[in-house]
């Protein structure tokens, strides 16, 4: 049988696992291979994540299991998702939802992100999940690169309320070469699906020379499903197969993401240390009214936080905030 | 003020380093660091070239500083091990060619050397889980063979004595017992856990770091010194005797991660890495115990929970998690000129207090760059 959680849509059955090898079939239904299984919870700054604008300075509790469905030559965390599960599961952590919603709050977390893979390989646990934090009133994110179906970027929004889709890339070439997949269509599609009802962030690694040329169209395409719709364009770190590939050059993207700033007033350039490109200017007055660190992949922290609630402070101008803003230790000792 | 100027490759900029803040700052010895960081890109935490870049940047740093003091971390040889536990014939080509590193620099500079390995590394028989426990287990990144534990049940009380009696832990310590050990060292308590745990050796506790180290310290109750004077018995003498040689000639005091006794390539003496049961791991506070010559196991000890201090208005927000300056460091209290360098990114300028220190910019194995940081450039 064919499983519907991503755009793959693998045949599984007769030892078959499907291209993240996550799923198999079981008396006519899909089911996950590896349940209730997680790669870590480890604590983080949201803004390390990255998410600028949900939770401003909270403490998340960051989650993953094992696989993927997508093929990315420099894919950060091979060790883990581009591993065979099956190989990994000796070092996997054994945590029913309950028990992993309670350890977020035993650590101070104030909400649990799904960053390590990719969150549509192991949705079933996802959902389990997702009504247990509902319960204790932790809010749930994740990272995902939305290459699901339809049917399984509505369990994501259903799982999910704030999301940073990784939009990689547009074109074909680029898809089948350095994604393993054919194109971004249902990216796009999916990106429009969850702003519909998630809050959502983006977030583009760009290579120099090789998807640079995609900042255009992706930032008319965002422009077009929201001009609030934060955007980190991410300097990428070489890792995996491109390991030896040049550093992505500063000034040239830089230069690049300018013109967008004004249709786009949430553009981030990030994920390289001491970046001056992550702070957010208020769209209307132009105030500064959120400043952060950028820490490359040691993560990035908020610095201060100058809205009032979520109003620019000179003009009053409602910045896009998913929630409140909320004291790193605000909920240490609360377990 | 300390500045910070960091270079992200074919990028730089100037910032302070406890506020975080940009400056536009063009002093000679910022323009200095920068040419040093221009013509040194880091090439990574296990790249083959990561030794060579320690020893290449320091003798450019030496050529355009003039330095009397020289502190060099080495340890290149200590992330391959942790993460892919090479054969044995291969780990002893490395420690060679770590050796033969400091070596060069040695030769090219004229220095004199106090060389001192920070402990021999083992594979790791087993990993110890208490993620499961109702209190909470905390175990840093780097220093797994202690678990910091708070909140505790009964149950968690019987788990432990169950791993105890096992041999999988070969101690857990309550507070009072840690403070005791180390009655004579000023001590901030409230960063102490509940309860120390301490794996038996070989063994590890499960930290969140994704990657699992494949080896891990050896239990290191000595640690290796060759110095030109004879008679160091403590890791706390170490810098006593660098302090002395200071007065009549240069001198640089060279770290090697990874290799201990078994290990060292140079005639050496033992000398004691700790106290009693408590044996120092690599890390910021055996480095700190080195360079200020007092045990440091107090200021952020095995197992407290750093990511409490890691909010919004951190003071040092490229340090980690150090939350200020050390004091009393080797380089702190010279009165010549000094510089660090080391692939053990924010250890460089935090723990030798030298004028100026270039480091990786590297975490968790993921190259961001190289920074330097400059304390004094008024000599
Ligand atoms: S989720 Fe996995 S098994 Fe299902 S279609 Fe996608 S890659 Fe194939």
């Amino acid at each position: 049988m064919k499983c519907n959680y991503c755009e793959r849509r693998c045949e599984l059955g007769d030892g078959n696992y499907g291209v993240c090898r996550m799923y198999r079939e079981e008396g006519g239904a899909v089911r996950e291979r590896f349940p209730r299984r997680w790669s870590t919870y480890a604590v983080s700054r949201i803004e390390s994540l990255p998410f600028y604008h949900a939770y401003p300075g909270s403490r998340s509790m960051t989650i993953g299991t094992a696989g993927c469905n997508l093929e990315c030559r420099y894919c950060a965390n091979a060790f883990v998702a581009r591993e065979d599960p099956a190989a990994v599961q000796d070092a996997m952590y054994d945590f029913t939802p309950a028990q992993l919603v309670r350890m977020a709050a035993k650590l101070g977390c104030h909400n649990i992100v799904f960053t390590v893979n990719e969150p549509t390989v192991s949705l079933p646990s996802l959902l389990e999940l997702g009504a247990e934090s509902r319960k204790a009133g932790m809010p749930l994110g994740c990272l995902t690169n939305a290459y699901a179906t339809e049917e399984a970027t509505d369990l994501l929004a259903e799982v999910f309320s704030f999301v940073n889709v990784s939009l990689k890339g547009l074109s074909r070439a680029f898809c089948r070469q350095y994604l393993g997949i054919p194109n971004a269509g249902p990216v796009l599609r999916n990106i429009k699906r969850l702003a519909a009802t998630t809050h959502v962030e983006v977030t583009t690694p760009v290579i120099q020379s090789v998807n640079d040329g995609d900042i255009d169209p992706i930032a008319e395409f965002l422009a077009d499903v929201g001009q609030g719709i934060p955007w980190h364009v991410f300097r990428l770190l070489p890792e995996y197969r491109m390991k030896y590939a040049a550093y992505p050059h500063i000034a040239a993207i830089d230069a690049a993401l300018e013109k967008h700033r004004r249709t786009l007033p949430y553009i981030y350039f990030h994920n390289f240390v001491g970046s001056e490109w992550v702070n957010t200017l208020c769209p209307h007055c132009g105030a500064t009214v959120i400043e952060r660190f950028s820490l490359g992949c040691g993560g990035d922290r908020l610095d201060r936080y100058h809205c009032r609630g979520d109003a620019c402070p000179e003009c009053g101008y409602r910045i896009a905030i998913h929630g409140q803003r909320v004291a790193w230790n605000a909920k240490e000792g609360t377990e | 003020m300390s500045l910070a100027i960091i270079d992200a490759r074919e990028w730089q900029t100037v910032l302070d380093l406890r506020t975080g803040r940009k400056r536009a700052d063009d002093s000679p010895a910022v323009r200095l660091a920068k040419r040093v960081l221009a013509r040194h890109p880091f090439p990574g935490d296990t790249d083959a070239r990561g030794n060579r870049w320690v020893t290449d940047t320091a003798l450019d740093l030496v050529g355009e500083y003039d330095p009397q003091f020289v502190f060099l971390i080495y340890a290149q040889q200590f992330y391959l091990f942790r993460f892919s536990c090479p054969p044995a014939a291969e780990r002893a080509a490395m420690i060679d060619a770590a050796f033969a590193e400091a070596e060069r620099f040695a030769n090219e500079t004229g220095f004199c050397t106090v060389v001192v390995g920070t402990g021999d590394m083992i594979p790791t028989a087993g990993y110890i889980d208490l993620s499961g426990l109702d209190g909470l287990a905390v175990t840093s990144h780097w220093l797994t063979r202690y678990c910091g534990l708070y909140g505790l049940s009964g149950k968690d009380g019987d788990e432990l004595r169950r791993l105890t009696a096992s041999g999988l832990v070969a101690r857990v310590a309550g507070k009072d017992e840690l403070l005791s050990l180390f009655a004579d060292v000023p001590a901030a308590a409230e960063r102490l856990p509940d309860f120390l745990a301490v794996a038996r050796e070989g063994y590890c506790f499960r930290s969140t770091l994704l990657r699992r180290p494949l080896m891990v310290p050896a239990g290191n109750e000595v640690i290796p010194v060759s110095a030109p004077l004879a008679g160091i018995k403590s890791i706390t003498e170490i810098s006593g005797q660098v302090r002395k040689l200071l007065a009549d000639r240069k001198v640089a005091l060279i770290l090697l991660e990874g290799v201990g006794v078994k290990d060292f390539r140079l005639p050496h003496e033992p000398c004691a890495n700790g106290r009693g049961w408590y044996s120092y791991e690599p890390g910021e506070a055996q480095y700190l115990t080195i360079s200020t010559g007092s045990h440091q196991i107090f200021s952020y000890p095995p197992g407290y929970r750093s990511y409490r201090e890691d909010g919004e208005n951190k003071e040092y927000p490229f340090s980690g998690y150090f939350t200020s300056l050390p004091s009393g460091t080797l380089g702190q209290g010279f009165a010549g000129r000094s510089i660090a360098v080391g692939n053990r990114s924010m250890f460089m300028h935090t723990v030798p207090g030298a004028d100026i220190a270039v480091e990786c910019f590297a975490r968790n194995l993921y190259n961001q760059g190289c920074m330097a940081v400059i304390h004094r450039q008024d000599k």
